[in-house]
Formats: structure tokens, C-alpha cells, sequence
């Protein structure tokens, strides 16, 4: 089931926005909300390389917009999560949070990231687990051949 | 355990900025309610498992922001939803006169043509009251969807509304029974891969 880190935006949909914001940056007159509906966009879509360019335009736009600061935080915090840099998502909910402790879609995101990273570093452990009982073996089939010969 | 699910459901929660949709929804799935609730950015996400007439429903619920700037971007959340919930605040009459234009929206936005309607009339426990509950069973009648009068504050008609709701997409299969999609079964389908990932019929992997 999809929740805010795996649902997707339509093609037709990015496209359209992706249209929109390319037809203001021709004329060099980018309004705050082309940009931010194009990189809203651009952080749901499948592929990591749109979801880096729209923390790039939600960067911008956190930089130069004021007004619209705490919808750009979430937004980076959720562009982070989906690309699996954890770290900066979290940076970016606890900038959120020092400005509005209470909120709860923030603090569900937070609970979400922690989640997968939780499942995801629990898998890397297993991983490594592996590796180690791999070397433990060849270390004991060196071990036993080294005694063979001596 | 997962297994005992019957299926998953999509609703969304929509009506104009301030009506109390985040506050239903955290009274329906936290029995909570936060009188300082803050603007919700863009949509936010939560789920509930549902006991109907024996059978367990696990709901997708997408709660959508009601400002104007998240406006243009909302209706895609809009595709295969089977419940919508339509929200508006008896004491403000102008949310109550804009439910027609979130019906169209519906109409346009949505991919499943008979996707089930609750009208929901919140913040009956206030005093200045501008919307009578007459009004707002006419308005329900007219355009054939569920009502109900509801309180996110006292919990009055919370989880009834939720409940209809859902026994109401139960009773219709089409919405979310594969086995009786007939001619729309789009699993599999190369032209709708979206549709691939919704899980609807009997599903076991969550």
C-alpha cells in the first residue's frame, strides 16, 4: 500500500507542471508557486534524478520565499526520505519542529522515516552478518588447510 | 496479522481550508483532538483498520489540504479512491455553498465513476450556528451522496460517518472486488500501470 515516501505523481501530471514552470523560465519570470507545483512534482516522481532536481528548486525556493518556508521543509524532508538520504530528511523535520513542536503530519513523517530506516539498517545488519560468517568460514577453511600442511 | 484482511480501501477527505478535516480524521483514528490542529501542507496520510458487519478493511485514508495554493496539485491524489468524504462547517455558510464545486471536482478528478459520497456538516457542537441540518439533507439528497452531522470536538458521528462510508463501498463490489471488475480489470494491464499497485479484491501482501 502507498503512503507519502512511495506514492507517485501521474506522468501527465509532471508533465504538465514540468511545461508550466519551462514556459516562465523562458520569459525569466519563475513565480514562487510554478516552481514549487513543479518541484511538488518532481519529488513524488519515480526516478531519483527528478526527485534531486526538485530538492534543488524547493532549496531556491526556501532560500527566496519566505511565505512558504514550512511547506518547502516538508516537502525537502519527503524528497530526502524517498532518495533513502535519511539524514538530511530528519535535518530538515527537526527544522520544522523547532518551529512548530506540535505538529503532527510532521511528527507522522518523522515516525515514517524512522520506520525505514529502522527496517532498511536491520537488512544491512543482515547483510554484514552474512559477510562475517563468510570470512569466519574461509578464515576456518585457511585455518584447517594451513594444519593439513603443517 | 495481515491475512484476515478483506481489502484495502482508498477515501479522501476534501472541503474548503478550516472545516475540520485533519481533526475528523484524528478523531477517527486516534480518538484525539487538537484545538490549535495547524494548516495541513499539501496532503497527509494515515490508516485505520475497520471491522464491517465481520469483515476487516484496512483504510487508506489521503486527508487533503483545503488552501487555495495546494489547490491545482490535490486532485492527484483523486485516482482510484473508492470513498470520498466531503466536508464543510455548519458555521460557516460559504464552506457549505462551495461543496458543489468540490463535488465537480470528484466528478472530474476521480477514476472510479460510482466512488462512494459522504457529505459530512462538522463543528455541530458550536453555537453560531449558519447552516441548518434541513439544508444540508437537501443539499445530500439533491446530489445523491451519504450525510451526517458530526462533532471532531465531542466525537459525535465520527466513526458512524467513517462506517457508512465504508459498509456503503462494501456493498458496492465493483468499487473494489477484482472478481467482479469485469470488463475495467486493469491488472496486468500495460496501458495502466498505476493501477497495478492498488490492491483491490482480496490482497494479502500489504
Amino acid at each position: 500500500m502507498d503512503d507519502v515516501l512511495t506514492e507517485t505523481v501521474p506522468a501527465e501530471e509532471l508533465k504538465k507542471f514540468e511545461k508550466a514552470y519551462h514556459e516562465q523560465l523562458y520569459k525569466q519570470d519563475v513565480t514562487p508557486k510554478a516552481q514549487f507545483e513543479y518541484a511538488w512534482c518532481l519529488v513524488r516522481s519515480k526516478y531519483p534524478a527528478d526527485i534531486k532536481k526538485g530538492i534543488f528548486l524547493l532549496q531556491e525556493l526556501f532560500r527566496t520565499h519566505e511565505e512558504g518556508q514550512r511547506d518547502y521543509l516538508y516537502y525537502l524532508a519527503i524528497g530526502n526520505a524517498r532518495i533513502k538520504q535519511y539524514t538530511e530528511a530528519l535535518k530538515y523535520v527537526r527544522s520544522f519542529l523547532n518551529i512548530e513542536p506540535g505538529n503532527s503530519q510532521v511528527i507522522a513523517l518523522e515516525t515514517t522515516i524512522k520506520a525505514k530506516m529502522d527496517k532498511e539498517g536491520l537488512m544491512g545488519m543482515a547483510v554484514a552478518g552474512g559477510v562475517v560468517l563468510a570470512i569466519g568460514a574461509a578464515v576456518g577453511l585457511g585455518i584447517s588447510i594451513l594444519n593439513k600442511k603443517s | 496479522m495481515e491475512d484476515d484482511i478483506l481489502t484495502t480501501l482508498k477515501i479522501l477527505i476534501i472541503g474548503e481550508s478550516g472545516v475540520g478535516k485533519s481533526s475528523l480524521l484524528l478523531r477517527f483514528t486516534d480518538d484525539n483532538f487538537d484545538p490549535e490542529q495547524t494548516l495541513t501542507i499539501g496532503v497527509d496520510f494515515k490508516t485505520k483498520r475497520l471491522n464491517i458487519d465481520g469483515n476487516n478493511v484496512k483504510l487508506a485514508i489521503w486527508d487533503t489540504a483545503g488552501q487555495e495554493r495546494f489547490r491545482t496539485l490535490t486532485p492527484s491524489y483523486y485516482r482510484d479512491a473508492q470513498g470520498a468524504i466531503l466536508v464543510y462547517d455548519v458555521c460557516n455558510y460559504a464552506t457549505f455553498s462551495k461543496l458543489e464545486t468540490w463535488l465537480n471536482e470528484l466528478e472530474t478528478y476521480s477514476t472510479k465513476r460510482n466512488i462512494v459520497k459522504m457529505v459530512v456538516a462538522n463543528k455541530i457542537d458550536m453555537e453560531n450556528r449558519e447552516v441548518s441540518r434541513d439544508e444540508g439533507l437537501h443539499f445530500a439528497k439533491k446530489y445523491k451522496t451519504l450525510f451526517i452531522e458530526a462533532s471532531a470536538k465531542t466525537r459525535d458521528g465520527v466513526q458512524s460517518a467513517f462506517e457508512e462510508l465504508v459498509q456503503q463501498i462494501i456493498q458496492t463490489p465493483d468499487l473494489w472486488d477484482s472478481y467482479s471488475l469485469g470488463n475495467n480489470v486493469s491488472l496486468g494491464n500495460k496501458d495502466h500501470p498505476a493501477h497495478t499497485s492498488q490492491c483491490s479484491g482480496y490482497c494479502n501482501l500489504v
